[in-house]
């Protein structure tokens, strides 16, 4: 209810700044709405946008859960890309049922790469791996941007024309679309697997016990006997790897089929590796939530720009909202908690902790339905 | 020097136009009109309205005023094929060269429509050493190819046509007479009770056929109800067969009639016994019934002749095509005050007012034409995605432009294409090279949508695929000339975003253009590899300056941080993909503005004709698709002359830019 | 190679660096500051757009440099305010609703731009001041002191800030409430009014490095800073939370970037290879930092908003 009642007041700051450009705030709406779930190629178009957001998401996940903040989503998206597509150029021959999987793996394992390296640096070297995040992905655009100028760029490019871009890549390596699809491909099939296997992983397994402890408290899970650096090195390989994955999405299961640079990041990303941090925080961390949560931003993406078609107000409006949206929704769980602390005081009468004590602190987590285990310190 | 060889030519002249005169044993006319404002010219004319052909002889330049500097001789012949007073197509042309100024002497053979004698007609003037010949009917087109190659130093205008034949010494000249046949027709559809309209015309060719569509299509748009009945006769001359379709007309219920072409004089009698309403063209007709021509839509020739003929006295014969149109006051409706038509005229001039601007076209009820645009950076970035927007801005025939801007996701831009080509757009325009690869898979799910993808030279082979792209190391060639000529300090310094594409092609003839002009002369380029990073692009900018740059470029969009930075150190600026002086009034010298309507408006009317693509196109400096627009705020002296001469030399292929 | 060690090209390279670095340096102090109260703001290049945004408008519209500072600073006032209201008095999740504020912020200055302005029109802000004496200094002048007003302000904010916190009763609680908010509160220093003053003054920064960004570039365009605020929150790291720590790696990161835009503009690099130079800052940053081996840890209470739990 209260992440509606956010999500309504800034549609209402929404209407009220198309008022002031002149649009019609209801038809603006009807078609962000329209654009975005108001038919079945509108639902798939919000699909195949949630699909990178949902990857990432869970890859968030897994790195947040283990007190991990990985803002490197967008260079491990672009790892992933560069190793399925280097994967595809080389052995493009082998029969879809093989490289199709492939791809998948490839793209991990790229990404798994991107975030182990982060992994390293935190858990040996003592380097925040905020700072080597943001500058890892400096660093994996301008690689994208190397190896399409050159070494994987498209021998007809290098002619004339010069694009930077691959060649068409293997029609054997398309993703496959799901059948009665226009554009939707099984790559959404992939990601809700991903979506259950992270929970799987992270709720029913060892590591993912040991993940979750370290994010509890890394001091008490060394206590406990957990290698604990190893875990760390460990969640950001995980989840480097799912943005990998997207990043792979993304070229094999683009209109061009191609892996195209326009120089900078978001324009291969779509922001993806950063806007899967919102809704994995949406989905307060939860794999399953995230699922639901990507679908809700991916489609606030796509009916944007049904909107700036339709009112023709940029999109840049829904950015701006989606903005609004999150800070609305965070700052009313407070108020959630407050009421609901209350309730229980009545019932209770019992006297809370203070919820800033550290242990209770980052268990917030677990029960509420947003905030994160960010606030746990470093080893 | 001129003026005596041009006379004594015309001494020789005479005579063999005299010996055709009197073998052709045509009458000489004594009804004179008014000589123009050179005063000295003086044009007769045959005093018959039928078709008598009539050569009409002028009275030598003798006559002209003995002023102590008179005005430079200048003599016009014109060959029409009907009567010089026919208030119809012949009249247009007379009454439009004596309204030009600067001419000092007229002759007109009129009433030739034998094609063979109007060629020899033409051929006599030429030999006699007239300044401009005017061979008015189209028709005489085919003769008159084969003629001016002849008299190269003749000029000659051929009318009404668009084509000179590739020919230097040939002006061609059309009316838009569609758009007037469209506002009378809008007008008879109001203006009819019985709401039948009747068109009486000649044979459904050229001027006539203009006319006649404009005139259907425009009462279609008044009203869809009204009844259009058009009669060709099949016939320029045949007046009794013209007053009998008029007769026809009325007798089917018609109550405003109109017709074109010199024959419907009979035609307007009949309207006048029956008391039906007239539309005349091409002359004002009011003289035929002055209570029942309601508006007449007269050519003004003069409006493309005078230029024309300014031109030939600056040394230019021609070798371009003109039109007159509603729009250049070449076309203007002259309405009858004697008759009250009340509302009707305020529909006339709407009609006028929307072909004027552009928001109405003659082609039937508005035809609907929408084009998307999806490109990468914003609309107004007075650089890449700047250029393709204004440039389907002035298109014509375009009802809807649509455009999604900041697409620099290819896949959100492909997505975008998609959509587009899904809400039945006509054209759909993929403006980033980046986008081929979407755009190659895409297009061929809509084979019934045309695409337009540029920068690029590749269609795919498909069918419904445009290709463009510029020639921007043509304009960088220009640019880099200039920027070597400009510099004083001997470094120019170039700021580029990742080196491939239009900006490598810009850089590229910027770098050889510098090069060719004073090889001495050091150009750094800083790829910064970004298209975004405003920030770097400033502190690249500083760099060059730094190392010693007193001349700066750049293109893509990021170079606005740039500008700032030349404009602090008064560096100087050249400016490419749009003007880009609104930067810096007092540093960009110059920019490359790319025009790409130049190659879209062939691409939207063969849209328009059932031909989707399939080609790829260039706008270079010949076609005109790429300009070079000076910024006159900034005196850079000889150094303007060094671009024209490059500019002049790419233009006719005497320099390349060398990739 | 050899064209770049002449001393005219090296001393391009300083002053372009410290060019560079100035608005990078301006936010990462501010982020320092609110990290330190123990506040994590991931809306810093959100606030610095807004900052950008308002600043240029403000001169566009009036011409008037100093009210365009004063807007910038003002529209980063508004921002801390609100930021505040999120994460101290709602106790939000800070990195959380960080993007959120990011998000606002660069799609509402690229919406107000579009609408307001459209064509990027170039603006005037400050000429270079050449303080007298020391810019007459040979070479070092020439790096040093003929700068903008607006880097030698950054600069000097530099021990203006480490004095703040590190000298002041300010300071005092603000790293008091950083490390133990709860140890604090019973002390009697009000969390929530540090917390805020700290949050108000890091994003008043913030919204005075994008000011700064758009008069010193003289325009604006959609997404002006290109990521910058990203950077000065790793650079917060990179300086263990310290203004001369920043500083450092201010420097580091402007340095090896106007190093490669030198070695692009005198042609050392080019083509592909380009790309790969263009990794160097970021490489180097993390290099660097792993090379110093930092144990310093961030303030304990970090992110962690503070409830009384009364």
């Amino acid at each position: 209810m209260v992440p509606l009642a956010a999500v309504l007041a800034s549609f209402v700051i929404g209407a009220v700044i198309l008022l002031m450009l002149g649009a019609d705030p209801i038809e603006g709406y009807r078609a962000l709405v329209d654009g975005a779930f108001g038919s079945p190629k509108a639902l798939s178009h919000t699909a195949m946008k949630a699909m990178p957001l949902l990857l990432v998401g869970v890859g968030i996940c897994i790195a947040f859960r283990a007190s991990v903040i990985n803002i490197g989503g967008e260079g491990q998206m672009i790892a992933g890309a560069i190793v399925s597509t280097v994967v595809v150029l080389n052995v493009g021959d082998l029969p879809p049922l093989v490289l199709v999987p492939l791809v998948f793996c490839a793209g991990a394992l790229g990404g798994a790469i991107w975030g182990a390296i982060p992994g390293v640096l935190k858990a040996y070297s003592g380097v925040n791996e905020i700072l080597s995040t943001i500058m890892l992905n400096i660093v994996a655009v301008q690689f994208m941007n190397f190896l399409l100028r050159d070494p994987i760029m498209d021998p007809a490019q290098k002619t004339s024309g010069r694009i930077p871009q691959t060649e068409r890549l293997s029609a054997n390596a398309d993703l496959p679309i799901l059948p009665g699809a226009s554009r939707l491909h099984i790559g959404v099939l992939v990601a809700l697997a991903v979506a259950v296997f992270v929970y799987v992983l992270l709720w029913r397994t060892a590591l993912g016990y040991r993940l979750r402890a370290v994010g509890h408290s890394a001091a008490a899970a060394r206590y406990a006997g957990m290698p604990v650096k190893r875990t760390i090195v460990a969640a950001l390989t995980l989840s480097g790897a799912m943005c990998g994955i997207a990043g792979a999405v993304l070229v094999f299961g683009s209109e061009s089929h191609r892996f195209v640079t326009d120089g900078s990041s978001v324009g291969f990303t779509q922001s993806a590796g950063f806007n899967g941090i919102v809704t994995a925080l949406f989905g307060a961390l939860h794999p399953l939530w995230t699922i639901p949560s990507s679908f809700l931003f991916g489609g606030l993406l796509v009916g944007a720009e049904t909107m700036q078609r339709a009112v023709q107000v940029p999109k840049a409006l829904m950015v701006g909202l989606n903005g609004l949206v999150v800070v609305f929704v965070v700052s009313s769980e407070r108020l959630r908690r407050v009421l609901r602390e209350r309730a229980d005081r009545e019932t209770n009468r019992r006297a809370d902790h203070s919820v800033d004590d550290p242990a209770t602190g980052a268990g917030r987590s677990t029960d509420s339905s947003v905030s994160g285990p960010l606030g746990t310190a470093t080893p | 020097m001129r003026r005596f060889k041009l006379r004594s030519k015309r001494q020789g002249g005479r005579i063999i136009l005299s010996a055709l005169v009197a073998t052709l044993g045509l009458l000489a006319g004594a009804c004179g009109s008014d000589g123009g404002s050179g005063g000295a010219a003086t044009t007769t004319a045959s005093p018959s309205t039928t078709a008598t052909p009539t050569t009409t002889a002028s009275p030598s330049t003798t006559d002209a005023p003995a002023t102590t500097e008179p005005p430079a001789e200048f003599r016009v012949a014109i060959v029409a094929p009907s009567a010089s007073n026919d208030l119809a197509f012949t009249q247009s042309i007379v009454d439009g060269v004596a309204a030009l100024s600067g001419v000092t002497e007229v002759h007109v053979t009129d009433g030739t429509f034998i094609v063979d004698e109007a060629a020899a007609a033409v051929r006599a003037y030429a030999e006699d050493g007239y300044d401009l010949v005017i061979a008015h009917g189209s028709q005489y087109g085919g003769a008159l190819e084969l003629i001016a190659p002849d008299f190269p130093d003749t000029a000659f205008a051929w009318g009404t046509s668009g084509n000179t034949f590739g020919l230097a010494n040939v002006s061609a000249y059309t009316a838009a007479s569609d758009e007037g046949g469209y506002v009378m027709g809008a007008m008879a559809a109001a203006l009819s009770e019985s709401g039948v309209v009747g068109v009486v015309g000649p044979i459904e060719v050229g001027d006539a056929k203009l006319y006649v569509d404009g005139f259907v299509a425009g009462a279609a748009a008044q009203d869809a109800g009204v009844e259009v009945n058009v009669n060709y006769i099949q016939s320029f001359s045949d007046v009794a067969l013209a007053a009998e379709a008029a007769q026809g007309h009325v007798a089917n219920g018609a109550d405003v009639l109109t017709g074109t072409a010199q024959m419907v004089v009979g035609a307007t009698g009949v309207a006048a016994e029956h008391g039906a309403k007239w539309f005349g063209t091409q002359a004002n007709q009011t003289p035929l019934g002055a209570d029942i021509v309601v508006a007449s839509q007269v050519y003004k020739w003069e409006v493309v002749l005078q230029g024309v003929i300014d031109g030939i006295k600056a040394g230019d014969l021609g070798g371009e095509a003109h039109e007159i149109n509603l729009a250049n006051g070449g076309l203007v409706i002259e309405f009858n005050d004697a008759i009250d038509i009340g509302d009707v005229k305020a529909v006339g001039e709407a009609a006028i007012a929307g072909l004027g601007d552009g928001t109405l076209t003659t082609a039937g009820p508005p035809a609907e034409f929408r084009v998307a645009i999806v490109a990468p950076s914003a609309s107004n970035d007075l650089a890449f995605t700047q250029s393709i927007v204004d440039g389907v801005a002035a298109l014509s025939g375009v009802t809807e432009v649509h455009v999604t801007d900041g697409t620099f996701i290819v896949d959100e831009a492909a997505a975008a294409v998609r959509a587009y080509a899904e809400d039945g757009y006509d054209l759909v325009i993929a403006h980033g090279s980046q986008y081929g690869g979407a755009l190659e898979l895409i297009a061929p799910d809509f084979p019934d949508t045309a695409f337009a993808w540029g920068t690029s030279g590749n269609t795919f082979g498909l069918a419904n695929v445009s290709a463009y792209t510029a020639a921007s190391d043509e304009g960088g060639y220009v640019m880099g000339a200039m920027a070597a000529a400009l510099s004083e300090s001997g470094v120019v310094g170039v700021v580029g975003p990742i080196e491939v594409g239009d900006a490598k092609l810009y850089v590229d003839g910027f770098v050889a253009g510098a090069a060719a002009q004073d090889a001495g002369v050091e150009v750094n380029v800083n790829y910064i590899q970004s298209f975004s990073d405003v920030a770097l692009a400033a502190e690249a900018a500083q760099g060059h300056v730094a190392n010693g740059a007193d001349v700066l470029t750049g293109t893509a969009q990021m170079v606005v941080g740039a500008t700032g930075v030349a404009a602090e150190h008064g560096a100087k600026w050249f400016g490419t993909q749009a003007n880009q002086t609104p930067l810096g009034a007092d540093i960009v010298v110059a920019s490359q503005v790319y025009k790409w309507e130049v190659v879209l408006q062939g691409v939207i009317d063969g849209i328009k004709a059932g031909d989707l693509g399939g080609e790829a196109h260039e706008i270079n400096l010949a076609n005109g698709g790429l300009v070079i627009e000076f910024n006159d705020a900034i005196d850079i002296g000889d150094v303007k002359a060094v671009g024209e001469a490059a500019i002049a030399g790419l233009g006719d292929g005497t320099l390349t830019t060398g990739s | 190679m050899s064209d770049f060690f002449t001393l005219a090209s090296l001393v391009f390279v300083v002053g372009s660096g410290i060019r560079l670095a100035t608005p990078m340096l301006l936010a990462g102090l501010g982020e320092a500051i609110g990290q330190r109260s123990g506040v994590l703001n991931l809306g810093v290049d959100g606030v610095m757009l807004l900052g950008a945004f308002g600043a240029y408008y403000t001169i566009l519209e009036t011409g008037s440099a100093v009210a365009g500072i004063l807007v910038g600073v003002a529209v980063g006032l508004i921002m801390g305010l609100a930021y505040g209201v999120i994460t101290v008095t709602f106790g939000a999740e800070q990195g959380i609703s960080g993007i959120g504020i990011y998000l606002f912020g660069l799609g509402v200055s690229d919406l107000l731009f579009q609408k307001q302005v459209g064509t990027p029109l170039p603006i005037r802000g400050f000429s270079d001041w050449h303080i007298p004496f020391l810019s007459d200094i040979p070479r070092i002048g020439e790096m040093f002191f003929q700068h903008s007003v607006l880097v030698y302000m950054t600069f000097l904010l530099v021990p203006v800030v480490a004095f703040l916190i590190n000298r002041t009763t300010f300071g005092l609680d603000l790293r008091a409430v950083g490390e133990n908010p709860a140890a604090a509160d019973s002390l009697g220093v009000s969390v929530a009014r540090v917390r805020y003053s700290a949050i108000m003054i890091a994003n008043l920064l913030a919204g005075l490095a994008g000011a700064v960004l758009a008069i010193e570039l003289g325009i604006f365009q959609q997404n002006l800073t290109n990521g910058q605020g990203f950077i000065a929150i790793a650079l917060v790291y990179f300086g263990a939370w310290r203004p001369t720590g920043v500083m450092a790696g201010a420097l580091l990161f402007g340095l090896v970037s106007s190093t490669v835009l030198q070695w692009r503009t005198l042609g050392i690099v080019s083509g592909a290879a380009s790309s790969l130079m263009a990794m160097a800052p970021a490489l180097l940053t993390i290099v660097a930092l792993v090379v110093i081996s930092r144990t310093v840890g961030q303030p304990s209470a970090l992110t962690r908003p503070f409830d009384r739990g009364k």
